[in-house]
């Protein structure tokens, strides 16, 4: 160790390096830490960053020095993102993006390999799973952190209609612009399908873009514990109310590797359902679990019958289906392929997964167009039995359905190694934040997928918890301050619990099977819904969050 | 002398804040008690070394520090207001820096904060000091470094004791960008304030210099503190006079105070002041007489900047009141909204003025 910083110390005689801050030569300061072994370490530690002469380190941070070189110090981060999903990078990007945050020392810490992530790629007609719809507001607030030009547009599609109805009662709603704008006008967009694997890709690529200045990216790196520091009275400032946290390598790194310990000013959450974050500040969460399964697929889809008007019209569908325990719901992708997101319960998943392809496209198909008993009938069919067929059954018993006219093209293929569930669940943190803390995205809240909020959700959080930030950094607070820190948890609480609250509704509403009160409320609410309006685009504001 | 009295809140903030929260929990009123009532206070703490310190007091100072950075504490809506500070500040620099000037954007100013209390302006404001001197600055306040004074001991020692709890503030004390000084006004312009370590300071009298150090900061700032001045021992005018004379010419005297007029009255006298729980700060805490309307400000400081200039190497006269530069604009409270800046409101309570010494 002492040759490599004996070495450094003599290469740096030979350069012409200056002090940046009086300009006085790195030679005339060697002849006099020569002196001293012990005052090497410092001068081979600068040559890593800006070279600042003793003398002016001296005024500039002198107790930083000598805290520095205790081996148990940990080394100082303004922010500190645990997790590196859409929230958590996206939060580090709008951080590097504004001016005013730029120069914060920011770090973030994920378990995955952020550089395959980062080199993601798939055939242009390949779509991943795991896609999400982003309301207007996310996608400006994505182009306002410069993220959206990163994005891959081909992989990308808006939609400008949804159809939504109801599987029991047939009463249906559709949400377009058509009444908010002029029929000579573009028509607007109601969302943007990506795949998040896309979206992560362009705001690592925003990241990278910003350079490597006051930025550190612990990628194959876990929480290994998070802990308050200690008082380095005397030397140092008092970091026992900061929030420690020790970055341990995962895969082949972990053997060589040794833990490192960063202190954050603010420590950031974006660590999802489970997150150490919350636990280390000891947050409770309330919330329950559905038990329901959501089934998502990449479909491709057969030409629609009639041709959108204007062409580049695409619409997304969804079908509530109170007697299957969920909606079932296809986005549209680029290319006449779509994402399919099916809540149902968990045998009922249990078996759509089982079931060969010709047959799970069957049962999509028909959940778009058959009744509830019909449903119910196909849903309990022996998957084995080659006689008799669902696509059979399909085709037998649509002939004697009135289909309703909003019904999506039929599915025609599945993309292999698609076809996944997870579980759905619903969870709200008692409150976002705690002194040098604070939650985002899924470690916040989680919420039921039907209305496709939880990532816009998570990116509001993010725009609120950066705006936050440059506040403080603008006047003067401190960014871990609960005082600064209040004016995100104002913002964000109500609105999440609101959006996560009206989903909840829709999801038990929805629940009732058969005839009866509930449904005629339901059929009774969309109706009039459907036919005024104001309200209706009172509600496609609040969903799109304008 | 002595101009300040050590008042341990801005309490007209605070009877603000107790009218629009009457649920504050009563065990904080007794913990402010003994802060407001005159007569348990010595009007002035010149002690400079921690050892003098009691045990009672030490004990009250730990409470007090507790409740003093306390988000949630009876310093609650001081703490809201204190982002407003530094937009004031950075709205008249923006106002005094027409020229384009290359440099106007570096951090250079240095400021003086009169009455800091427990550092809620000063460490928020040394925050924003630049670790390396280079590059523009990195907000419009563009402080360069920051002296902040008390003549509390306490609020002092406990003003240090919070800034350590920050790295950024703590390095800034220690290279001295950063000083908190528990002295006064009036020491500061003698040239005799004491060192600002912790250590046992020396004796304040190993420097018994009475000349007049020449006016070093370019920016001094009097945050709920004008209020509180004792007519005993001094005059508002005096006080300003004072302030004026610690800035270098082309400075801002920058401060915020309460005006006397019919609003604050039912506000700070008859609600905040009415039993418990309507009211919860003790009777007779404040004093309304005390309480200053934006044109007296506006006088006293006229007639300080004559005063200062004649006792500065050029020759005053009214010539330096008439084109005086002079800014003023009313803060407002909106319970769920925050402070926000209502000009036109001066007179309704809280508000902020400020005044440029000419070149």
């Amino acid at each position: 160790m002492y040759t490599t910083e004996a070495r450094g110390t003599l290469d740096s005689y030979k350069s012409p390096i200056v002090c940046t801050v009086c300009t006085a030569p790195l030679s005339s300061i060697i002849r006099c830490t020569l002196q001293s072994p012990n005052t090497m370490r410092p001068i081979s530690r600068a040559l890593l960053r800006p070279y600042v002469c003793p003398t002016c380190r001296h005024g500039i941070g002198a107790g930083r020095r000598r805290f520095g070189s205790k081996s148990d110090t940990p080394e100082l981060y303004d922010v500190v993102c645990v997790g590196g999903g859409p929230a958590g990078l996206g939060l580090l990007a709008a951080l590097r993006a504004s001016p005013i945050t730029s120069k914060l020392k920011v770090a973030l810490i994920e378990s995955q390999d952020l550089n395959k992530a980062k080199a993601w790629d798939l055939e242009p007609n390949q779509f991943s799973n795991r896609v999400s719809s982003l309301t207007p507001s996310t996608v400006s607030f994505l182009r306002s952190i410069g993220a959206y030009d990163c994005l891959d547009v081909t992989r990308v599609q808006e939609y400008q209609d949804m159809q939504v109805w109801d599987g029991q009662t047939g009463s249906s709603i559709s949400f377009d612009w058509s009444m908010e704008t002029s029929p000579f006008e573009e028509m607007r967009t109601v969302a943007t399908m990506t795949e998040n694997a896309n979206l992560v890709r362009a705001l690592l690529r925003r990241i990278a873009d910003s350079g490597d200045e006051n930025l550190s990216l612990f990628s194959n790196a876990t929480v290994a514990s998070i802990e308050n520091g200690k008082d380095l009275k005397p030397e140092g400032p008092d970091l026992s109310a900061w929030p420690v946290v020790t970055v341990k390598p995962t895969g082949p790194a972990a053997e060589t590797e040794t833990p490192k310990r960063i202190a954050a000013r603010l420590l950031v959450g974006a660590d999802g359902i489970n997150s150490p974050v919350r636990a280390f500040a000891d947050i409770p969460t309330q919330g329950w679990d559905y038990g329901r399964h959501g089934i998502v697929a990449t479909l491709a889809l057969a030409e629609p019958a009639t041709q959108p008007f204007p062409a580049s019209k695409r619409t997304a569908y969804q079908r509530f289906l109170p007697a299957l325990g969920g909606p079932i719901a296809l986005l549209p992708l680029p290319n006449n392929h779509a994402t399919l997101v099916w809540s149902t319960t968990p045998e009922n998943a249990a078996y759509l997964k089982s079931l060969p392809t010709p047959a799970f496209l069957a049962m999509v198909n028909a959940a778009f167009r058959l009744d509830m008993t019909d449903l119910n009938y196909m849903m309990g069919m022996q998957s084995s039995d080659s006689t008799h067929s669902h696509q059979d059954e399909l085709a037998w018993r649509a002939q004697h359905t009135s289909l309703p006219t909003q019904i999506p093209p039929p599915a025609t293929g599945v993309q292999t190694g698609t076809v996944a569930s997870f579980p759905l669940r619903f969870r709200h943190a008692a409150q976002y934040i705690s002194p040098r803390v604070a939650l985002v995205g899924d470690a916040a809240h989680v919420i039921h997928p039907l209305a496709g909020q939880g990532l816009n959700l998570g990116l509001a959080d993010v725009a609120s918890l950066s705006k936050t930030i440059q506040y403080a950094v603008s006047h003067g607070m401190d960014v871990g301050d609960l005082l600064t820190l209040e004016r995100y948890s104002s913002e964000r609480y109500l609105p999440n619990a609101k959006i996560g609250g009206a989903c909840d509704l829709l999801h038990k509403m929805y629940n009732v099977p058969g005839e009866g009160p509930v449904a005629w409320a339901r059929s009774l609410g969309l109706g009039v819904v459907d036919r005024l309006p104001f309200v209706k685009s009172f509600l496609m504001k609040n969903a799109e969050g304008y | 002398m002595a101009s300040l009295r050590p008042r341990t809140l801005p309490l007209s903030v605070r009877a603000l804040r107790s009218t629009l929260r009457s649920t504050r929990p009563s065990p904080s009123t007794s913990l402010f008690a003994p802060a407001s009532a005159p007569s348990t206070q010595t009007p002035l703490t010149r002690a400079h070394s921690t050892s003098s310190v009691s045990a009672d007091e030490l004990s009250h100072f730990s409470a007090l520090a507790s409740s003093w950075w306390d988000p949630m504490g009876p310093s609650r809506i001081l703490h809201l207001m204190n982002p407003l500070r530094h937009e004031f500040i950075a709205s008249c620099l923006a106002e005094g820096s027409s020229s384009p000037d290359p440099t106007s954007s570096a951090a250079t100013l240095n400021y003086l904060d009169v009455g800091c209390g427990g550092g809620i302006f000063a460490e928020s404001l040394a925050r924003t000091i630049p670790i390396g001197p280079t590059g523009p600055a990195p907000t419009p306040t563009r402080a360069a470094s920051m002296t902040a004074i008390d003549p509390s001991t306490n609020l002092i020692q406990m003003a240090r004791e919070h800034a350590r709890m920050d790295p950024t503030v703590d390095s800034h004390l220690r290279t001295g960008r950063f000083k908190y000084l528990n002295t006064t006004l009036e020491d500061v312009l003698a040239g005799n304030a004491p060192i600002s370590t912790s250590a046992p300071a020396s004796n304040p009298n190993q420097n018994p210099s009475l000349e007049l150090t020449p006016p070093q900061y370019d920016i001094v700032t009097l945050f709920e503190v004008l209020e509180h001045i004792d007519p005993k021992t001094s005059t508002p005018l005096s006080f300003l006079t004072n302030c004026l004379r610690a800035l270098k010419p082309g400075g801002w005297l920058i401060g915020s105070t309460i005006s006397r007029t019919l609003p604050s009255f039912i506000l700070n006298q008859v609600i905040a002041e009415a039993p418990w729980p309507i009211g919860v700060v003790p009777r007779g805490t404040h004093e309304w007489s005390k309480f200053v309307n934006p044109d007296e400000v506006k006088g006293w400081l006229q007639e300080g900047l004559m005063r200062a200039a004649d006792t500065g190497v050029s020759r005053g006269g009214s010539a330096v009141a008439e084109g005086m530069r002079w800014k003023c604009v009313g803060a407002i409270y909106v319970p769920g909204i925050g402070w926000k800046m209502v000009p036109g409101s001066e007179d309704w309570g809280n508000y902020f003025w400020a005044v440029r010494k000419e070149l």
